[in-house]
């Protein structure tokens, strides 16, 4: 009996050192894998792989993503003259398969850039191997601000082509203060580090300017939320959700009405997709505005709604074809002699302009932190049709 | 006071769902000691049924008949459905490992859990499917109701608190004053003795399934009408209905229905009082406590055997 002791004693003092080792190991301790090869390889055989989650509980926002990926490869190969294809990598919002994932594509010669991943945990778990074989990512929704700005970057390999959550914090804030008179904001984050980071920055602007902020959390897994609803005071002015789950913030916000609560429903990016989250009157940033109402993009939606009949324009899919178009012309532009290797590519990548950009205007390329030039994030107004109408 | 007694209201609401999952969990561990970890993803069956059905009819803004209709017909093929599902499952992945060692059978489950996980997300997409029920009849499941000062009880919780009331009511007439309900009985003390009695043990175990999966084809749709259908939403729903089944004491009936309830109304207590982060936390800390203090359960009975 005495040695049992002694051997669970054991493996609670192992336990509770991993524990300890596990909070205060710092991710940029990891051990880099090596480097795969960066040899040159014919043009007409680069490929560019797309990271983001096809199935699982995010699998909406992939499979968005993956619609207009396809676009974009068939549309620009025929733009720039090139042969590029499109490896489709599901990590199902699992940072350890965005790993797996990463180490796939960089073990393959062919493979010149990484579309994604998706969401911030997934670049932070697939980063140290993609920096270190030199491989370039451009992520169309990965908004952490800590990926690109703060002590703990994850690396010279990672850009994005969507603005990061230190604007779309004090963003939302400001929309709530100013046009909505917000004087209490009821916050309830997901628990997860995208919502935590950025009710965090929205809760420190609005307390900046006098606003009550009450803070709350909820697990993802969750789809009841009478008991938190119950418990928003009456005099609310705002309750922001900045969540990942657009039909869990309709859910949320039916039974506000259910339970007669008036506060208006904020989301953020996460919550903005049209035909999911259609509660009449919430509001919902994005960091893309409404493409469907560009002139200049009325072709390009067109094609895009062909080959996805019945479909609805969202927001993860046109930043997704803009991350496309900038990796296949810094494909084309590292392209010498019919051969390009990654180095090239990630070098042309900052260099890329684009006269007539997707969401707006033109493409300005990226500062010095990979960030996209004069990104801002957009404000609608859901309407009773469910349609978004920009009023910020 | 108010948020006290709407706390309430949404416990039992949430508790009714948990009963009836818990009820399937609970009747097949009854009868053929198996944990049917696939439960939870026929209740997921039920709610993707439950929206085929309300499409068929012309979904939520423009149905062809009355939406009380629809809604009785979204329940009743949505069980019918389960059912068959339930019957299928036992069939080809239950029966075939009846006399292997438990750990098989266990397996299995998880296999079958897998399988139709994927196969939904396969067949349906991976995003979620809302009925809209916010739009039946103008509102009316939401906004009609009782309204009592700052309390409301919505006319959908009513519909939910008692459909699930009366198929619990059902169930219990079924198992204390019929036949089947005696050979049910008879079968979870005793398949062996059972069988030399006569009594038709394949027979009894099909019916069990068919009404587990139909309560939890019932559960799904009432699920589904507050909140979506999604391909993973049978995972969370089938720890949760295990959990209430080892609450109340897997194997009882009774006990499933009281461990379903309270694990409602404690989520939603825990929700309401402390915060939604810890509700989770709280849930399954029960299910140790409870698997340490009372292994049987509240109502559960233990497993003597003469030796």
């Amino acid at each position: 009996m005495k040695s049992r002791t002694g051997l669970f004693a054991l493996l609670v003092a192992f336990a509770a050192l991993a524990v300890v080792a596990a909070a205060t190991a710092s991710p940029a301790k990891q051990a880099r894998p090596v480097a795969a090869s960066a040899a040159a390889v014919p043009c007409s055989s680069a490929k560019i792989a797309l990271m983001a989650p096809l199935t699982g509980d995010a699998g909406f926002l992939g499979v968005e993503q993956l619609s207009w990926a396809k676009y974009a490869v068939a549309v620009q190969n025929k733009l720039l003259g090139l042969k590029v294809g499109l490896y489709q990598g599901d990590t199902q919002l699992d940072p350890a398969l965005a790993s797996t994932l990463a180490q796939k594509y960089v073990s393959d010669p062919k493979t010149m850039a990484i579309i994604g991943p998706s969401t911030s945990g997934g670049v932070v778990a697939a980063g140290p191997t993609l920096d270190a074989a030199g491989l370039v990512a451009i992520s169309p929704s990965a908004t952490r601000t800590s990926l690109t700005i703060g002590g703990a970057t994850v690396g010279k390999f990672f850009y994005r082509d969507v603005p990061n959550d230190a604007i779309q914090g004090p963003s939302d804030a400001n929309y709530m203060i100013k046009s909505l008179k917000a004087k209490k904001v009821y916050i309830i984050d997901d628990q997860e580090t995208y919502s935590t980071g950025l009710a965090d920055a929205a809760g420190a602007a609005l307390k900046a300017k006098g606003v009550t902020v009450i803070r709350d959390s909820v697990s993802q897994s969750v789809t009841d939320f009478s008991s938190i609803v119950t418990k928003i005071p009456g005099d609310t002015d705002v309750v922001f959700l900045p969540w990942q789950q657009p039909p869990q913030a309709q859910t949320f916000a039916q039974q506000m009405a259910e339970q007669g609560k008036k506060a208006k429903i904020f989301g953020s990016d996460g919550t903005n997709a049209p035909g999911k989250f259609t509660f009449k009157g919430a509001y919902v940033s994005n960091f893309a505005p409404d493409i469907t109402g560009i002139p200049a993009d009325k072709a390009l939606v067109a094609g895009w709604l062909k080959l996805n009949p019945g479909q609805k324009v969202g927001s993860f899919g046109p930043p997704t074809y803009g991350a496309v178009q900038i990796a296949m012309q810094a494909i084309k532009q590292a392209c010498v002699g019919g051969k390009v290797t990654r180095a090239a590519v990630m070098a042309q990548v900052p260099k890329v302009r684009i006269k007539q950009w997707l969401l707006g205007g033109s493409w300005g390329g990226f500062t010095a932190t990979h960030d996209p030039v004069g990104a801002k994030f957009y404000i609608f107004q859901i309407q009773g049709d469910g349609s978004y109408k920009l009023v910020g | 006071m108010s948020n006290f007694v709407q706390f309430l209201v949404d416990g039992l609401t949430l508790g009714s769902v948990y009963a009836l999952v818990a009820l399937g969990y609970s009747m097949v561990y009854g009868i053929l000691k198996l944990l049917n970890f696939a439960h939870g993803d026929v209740y997921m069956i039920g709610a993707y049924i439950g929206y085929g059905m309300l499409t068929a009819l012309g979904g939520a803004t423009k149905p062809v008949i009355s939406i009380w209709l629809v809604m009785v017909l979204m329940f009743l093929v949505a069980m019918v459905g389960c059912a068959g599902l339930g019957v299928a499952i036992e069939r080809f992945a239950y029966r075939p490992l009846r006399n292997a060692p438990r750990i098989a059978p266990l397996i299995s489950a998880l296999g079958v859990s897998f399988f139709l996980e994927y196969s939904a997300q396969l067949l349906f997409g991976a995003s979620h499917r809302q009925y809209n029920a916010f739009a039946f009849g103008g509102g009316a499941l939401f906004f009609k109701g009782i309204t009592w000062g700052p309390l409301h009880i919505s006319l959908l919780r009513i519909v939910i608190i008692c459909s699930a009331v009366l198929l619990m009511i059902a169930l219990t007439l079924l198992v204390n004053r019929t036949q089947m309900g005696k050979a049910m009985r008879a079968t979870s003390y005793d398949r062996e003795a059972a069988a030399m009695m006569g009594i038709d043990v394949d027979r009894i175990i099909v019916v069990t399934f068919i009404i587990g999966s139909a309560l939890a084809g019932a559960a799904g749709v009432m699920f589904a009408l507050r909140a979506d259908a999604s391909p993973l939403m049978g995972f969370n729903a089938g720890l949760k209905g295990f959990t209430a089944a080892v609450i109340g004491g897997i194997g009882s009936i009774p006990g499933a229905m009281l461990g379903g309830i309270l694990l409602g109304l404690f989520e939603a207590f825990t929700q309401g009082y402390l915060s939604g982060q810890w509700s989770d936390l709280f849930v399954f800390a029960i299910l140790i406590v409870m698997m340490i203090v009372r292994p049987t359960g509240l109502l559960g009975k233990a497993d003597i055997k003469k030796v």
